[in-house]
């Protein structure tokens, strides 16, 4: 067992870690804000650590690149996905998306 | 069996705790809408670690496809669960 292999395994290891983290936390946790939440890591860590491993594994082939590009675009639309169902979920709750009025909003 | 066909099979039972979130009767429709979009993101990796674990060139292609259309998928339901579903 090579080097390569030792760090492909701990990467892949840390991966699978966190998606099982978030998952289990997404069943546990009952609010629809909470779990939101765990969107970000599952959709940005996780597929960092896969991508890593990929990487080590095959460097710069097409399959490297193939896997960056995924990686790249979880990455991007990760937030995008979260922040948007952040919004649906609010203006279900409260019929908009301006704060409330006793909400502080720091307008600086 | 190879590790990243370990760490595939692995990622898959993440999914189980996506599908009782989906199908539970206490979940709202944000709730499974939160379930799916995590359940897309697991989905996606488990293709790319199945497509290195077989050695198959054309499955990143799969995995590729899927990460742009989740983005699409999630976007859709989301303006939708805002007023209309």
């Amino acid at each position: 067992m090579s080097v390569r292999d030792i760090v492909v395994a701990l990467l892949l290891f840390g991966a699978v870690a966190v998606e099982l983290a978030c998952a289990l936390a997404l069943f546990v946790v009952k609010d629809s804000f909470d779990r939101l939440h765990f969107l970000g890591p599952a959709a940005t860590l996780g597929p960092l650590l896969v991508v890593t491993a990929l990487v080590v594994e095959n460097s710069l082939s097409t399959n490297g690149v193939k896997a960056i590009l995924t990686g790249g675009l979880l990455l991007l639309t990760g937030p995008i996905v979260t922040h948007a169902t952040a919004r649906a979920a609010r203006v279900r709750q409260f019929g908009h998306w301006e704060p409330l009025p006793f909400e502080e909003v720091d307008r600086d | 069996m190879n590790v990243w066909l370990i760490a595939a099979t692995v990622l898959l039972l993440s999914l189980l705790p996506c599908g009782l979130v989906c199908y539970g009767r206490n979940s709202s429709p944000i709730d499974r809408l939160i379930s799916f979009e995590l359940a897309s993101a697991i989905d996606t990796l488990v293709f790319l670690l199945l497509a290195q674990g077989f050695g198959r060139d054309v499955y990143f292609d799969l995995a590729l496809a899927l990460a742009l259309l989740s983005l699409a998928g999630g976007l859709v339901f989301s303006h939708f669960m805002e007023r209309w579903v």
